[in-house]
């Protein structure tokens, strides 16, 4: 404890007396962004003023200006009170003409037309959007005839005979029941989250930069290194150290923000005047503690992974929106903490904090985010340890040697990132095009352009050996028939799990509804469905996880790991949140069967019985969407699987390199 | 060949290359072993070359008050071998031993037994030259109580006084080098490396660094020094190991070497053995 108290403060010590960091990045941004802040409102108070005083020139067309301008008259005179805004005018004679807005204080042209075939003569505003003034002078000038317009068409009620004021027809009344409170806090629970992780990123990395980068470009690294302390405490004390400033100037920040507003010169919006309990308050610190332990430790990783102060701060900016990203959950409409959501360190966190500020915590599900959230920043930390490893900095470490050799050596090395790059792409497409593209465009797009492009590129680029790589090998008769039992059954125990894990994990009825609609489009044929939705992506999907995928980690992972792992990014790439788990579970059972088979054939036909069960019975009416299967099923599926699985693993050859799991069966 | 002249068992004898040659043999001394070397590799991957071995299979002892050189060419493998032996490297094959301590399974003993100076060891600019002292001679878990008496012992003995509370970046580098010195032995260790200390040295302060390595050996702590340079090794070594290509070619005192070479300079030993290992 002395050592690291020792490694803490002397950090700390380092980082106050760097007098160009601590003014640059701490001084300057305090002073200038309240003061950029306040120079905004004070000219956009001005603009607004100078927008609001000057009087406006009105020119008048048509065939009838002389009523146009009566109108226009009776609107300035509408009180300021109904319509917010003054609006002073002067109406210009001679000519007129669009080319003329603008100029000459000139700012509104009002043409008059004549009585249409009904007998109703209209009016028409015409301005320059270009010209803030005559934007500006267009929208209040409109508002006021608005009110004209209203009184002239209850007029003419009244004279027709109405018996009732218009007004008085169907009033309809909106009443808000939620506590200003409450409201003001799922309003800051939207953004609360992102605000901090900005500022604590920024703040931490004032440490970060300097820490484990820094070091190693100065040499002191290695000085360190050398002396008594561990590798985990080198790494706990920098990351507290990152933790505390990155707190410290959060703190900072918040604090300077406040006494700009106690000065009067930064105003708070109302709607966030939030009232939170004492309990609410210490839940709020509780969820952003692993939040700010996942933060200092990427942090300390990306410093740990630079090699020198530079190409940390070339890594900090994609990191930065990376981090951000997940905090800014809370304000997407519709995602709720009793999701799957609640598996996303960060994201997890944000939705619990909105809960807790709009007065509606959940404690199972927020200590559920806790939990996940300090996982990962466990993971986090152990894998910025890992980049002390003094091989890699000083020597050759096993990825370095890959790197020389290159080729296949290098691919297990490089795979996870081919597949968060696809993954990248896939939620860009997925958010560029979303369901636009259609059940067809979307086939064509991931199977084919990204799964099975991906995977021509992965091939050539490090030369790997197609057979092996892709696990094209013959299987044993018997794997066949434990396939076909398999799927079906595999199927109907993911349905079960389904069951089980919906009493923790809800999906929206209307969310099924909605996905079911988008997969079973109407006129598609049963023939194309199969096609399209059960041996493409038996093929190509099995080509991408099962083959690649799976090929590049085989060696890097222990059998259950690889499965879970290979499995969970199959997961991810069905972006929908209600479909990670169920496609989760199956990527693990394919992968357990391609590494019991050491064959990729038996996984491909699985798959594609498996999306085939799973469409194919509905599409072709033999079942209603609904049909609830009978108790019987579940044991006899299970029994069916256990089975399939004991089969392969009694007959199957394994895949080369990997001990095949224990209890397979 | 002398009993106490041990060429390394996988290399022929530079007299007899048809021969190979007797194990590592100890000191005769009765002072106690602090460290101990047994097959230590390190290989790396080079390109264009392919897998190079580093360190190949080298055998050392040494004992307390002795100052142990490793002489060799840039390249020979010295840097690599003192780095494996302060934990920095994880060899590829073999043990190294200080005071009984595992380099590989006990490494924060071993470190905690050690100091390490290198030419390439920086110090942190921001803090003062007392700071270092106090932060190393903590980290390396010197007892608390003990930390400031040895803090002032060591700015005393290197006459830093003056300049304690200046920054090390303020520092000029002959100001430097006796804070790294200092630093080394903060936490008061019996086992010390100096790897090429003088590099980078003007003549003054390399000869007030080797004053400092003579006042340790006598002090009864181990120091090894590795370095190129031949006259210090002449002027330091109670022992030395000939090192090439990995490999340590000859092992013994200076007149040792002399005796079985026939030669009186370190400079023409170290050539004669050098070019037996290249023929």
């Amino acid at each position: 404890m002395n050592t690291l108290g020792t490694l803490v403060r002397y950090e700390l010590l380092q980082l106050v007396r760097d007098t160009r960091t601590i003014l640059l990045a701490v001084v300057l941004p305090a002073v200038l962004l309240p003061g950029i802040l306040v120079i905004g409102n004070l000219t956009t108070e001005a603009d607004e003023e100078r927008v609001r005083d000057t009087s406006i020139g009105v020119a008048f067309l048509g065939s009838d200006s002389g009523w146009a301008r009566s109108l226009v008259e009776r609107a300035g005179t509408v009180p300021d009170s109904l319509v917010g805004d003054p609006l002073s005018m002067t109406f210009h004679e001679g000519p007129a003409a669009d080319s003329l807005i603008g100029a000459d204080g000139l700012q509104l042209l009002v043409r008059a037309e004549g009585p249409d075939d009904r007998g109703l003569p209209s009016l028409e505003v015409r301005y320059r959007a270009s010209s803030d003034l005559s934007r500006s002078a267009a929208d209040r000038l409109s508002a006021r005839l608005e009110r004209v317009r209203v009184a002239l068409r209850d007029s003419l009620y009244a004279a027709g005979g109405l018996p009732v004021d218009p007004a008085a027809v169907l009033p309809v009344r909106t009443t808000n029941v939620a506590a200003a409170g409450r409201e003001a806090g799922a309003l800051l629970g939207t953004f609360l989250l992102p605000l901090l992780v900005a500022m604590m990123l920024t703040g931490g990395s004032l440490v970060a930069a300097d820490t484990l980068s820094g070091e190693k470009e100065r040499g002191t690294l290695e000085t360190l290194l050398t002396t008594a302390v561990s590798r985990n405490e080198v790494v706990a004390a920098k990351g507290l150290a990152i933790a505390l400033v990155a707190l410290v100037m959060t703190v900072l920040n918040v604090a300077n923000l406040g006494v700009w507003v106690g000065f009067g010169l930064m105003e708070i919006p109302a709607a966030l005047d939030v009232s939170l309990t004492p309990g609410g308050l210490g839940a709020l610190f509780l969820l952003l503690l692993p939040v700010v332990a996942l933060l200092s430790a990427v942090l300390l990783l990306v410093s740990g992974w630079a090699k020198t102060y530079r190409e940390y701060q070339l890594w900090f900016a994609p990191v930065f929106l990376l981090m951000l990203l997940p905090s800014a959950a809370a304000a997407l409409p519709g995602l709720e903490l009793r999701s799957a959501v609640v598996l996303l360190p960060v994201a997890n966190v944000a939705l619990a904090m909105r809960d807790v500020l709009a007065g509606r915590g959940d404690l199972l599900f927020g200590a559920l985010a806790f939990v996940v959230t300090s996982g990962a920043a466990v993971w986090a930390s152990s894998a910025a340890r890992s980049t002390l490893s003094t091989e890699r900095m000083l020597a050759d470490s096993a990825a370095d040697r890959a790197e020389f050799l290159g080729g296949p050596a290098l691919f297990p090395y490089r795979v996870l990132r081919w597949f968060g790059l696809m993954w990248v792409v896939l939620l860009g497409l997925s958010l560029a095009f979303g369901e636009r593209l259609g059940i067809r465009g979307q086939v064509l797009v991931n199977l084919l352009g990204l799964f099975l492009g991906a995977s021509v590129l992965m091939l050539r680029r490090y030369r790997l050996p197609v057979r092996e790589a892709l696990a094209l090998r013959p299987v044993h008769p018997l794997v066949w028939p434990a396939v076909l039992v398999g799927a079906p059954s595999g199927f109907v125990v993911g349905i079960g799990l389904a069951e089980i894990t919906g009493v923790f994990l809800p999906v929206p009825p209307q969310v099924l509804e909605a996905f079911g609609q988008f997969l079973l489009p109407e006129g598609m044929g049963l023939v194309q469905l199969v096609l399209l939705l059960a041996v493409l992506p038996g093929i190509t999907e099995e080509i991408a996880f099962r083959g690649l995928l799976l090929h590049g980690l085989r060696r890097r992972l222990k059998p259950w790991a690889l499965c879970l792992v290979v499995g969970g990014i199959f997961g991810l790439f069905h972006v929908s949140l209600f479909r990670i788990l169920p496609t989760a579970y199956l990527g693990t059972m394919l992968a357990l069967v391609t590494i019991l088979t050491g064959s990729l054939f038996p996984a491909m036909l699985w798959h594609a019985l498996n999306n085939a069960v799973a469409l194919l019975p509905v599409a072709a009416g033999w079942v209603a969407p609904d049909m609830a299967l009978p108790p019987w099923a579940w044991p006899l599926a299970a029994l069916g699987l256990a089975a399939s699985f004991w089969t392969l693993r009694r007959v199957g050859a394994g895949y080369p390199g990997v001990t095949r799991p224990e209890g397979g069966g | 060949m002398p009993p106490a002249l041990a060429a390394h068992p996988m290399t022929p004898s530079p007299m007899d290359p048809s021969r190979a040659s007797a194990p590592a043999a100890p000191l005769e001394s009765d002072a106690p072993l602090t460290v101990e070397v047994r097959g230590l590799t390190k290989s790396f991957l080079e390109e264009g070359r392919g897998e190079v071995r580093a360190v190949d299979g080298i055998d050392f002892t040494c004992r307390a008050g002795e100052v142990f050189g490793l002489l060799g060419a840039n390249g020979a493998g010295k840097t690599t071998t003192l780095r494996m032996l302060s934990t920095v490297l994880r060899p590829t094959a073999g043990t190294a031993r200080v005071l009984g301590h595992d380099a590989e399974t006990d490494g924060e003993a071993v470190r905690r037994s050690l100091g390490f100076h290198s030419a390439s060891t920086a110090l942190y600019p921001r803090l003062t030259a007392g700071e270092t002292l106090d932060f190393f001679a903590r980290v390396n878990r010197l007892d608390p109580s003990k930390v400031k008496p040895r803090v002032d012992a060591l700015i005393e003995r290197f006459g830093i006084g003056e300049y304690a509370d200046a920054r090390v970046e303020k520092l000029s580098s002959g100001m430097k080098q006796k804070v790294a010195i200092a630093r080394t032995l903060a936490h008061d260790p019996p086992v010390l490396i100096f790897d090429e200390p003088t590099v980078g040295l003007d003549v003054l302060n390399a000869i007030a660094l080797l004053e400092v390595v003579e006042e340790l050996r006598a002090e009864g702590r181990t120091v090894i020094y590795s370095s190129h340079i031949m006259s210090e090794a002449e002027r330091l070594c109670d022992r030395i190991a000939v090192l090439h290509r990995g490999r340590i070619l000859a092992m013994g005192t200076l007149d040792e070497l002399r005796d079985a070479t026939g030669l009186h300079y370190l400079q023409d030993i170290f050539v004669h053995y050098v070019k037996a290992a290249e023929a």
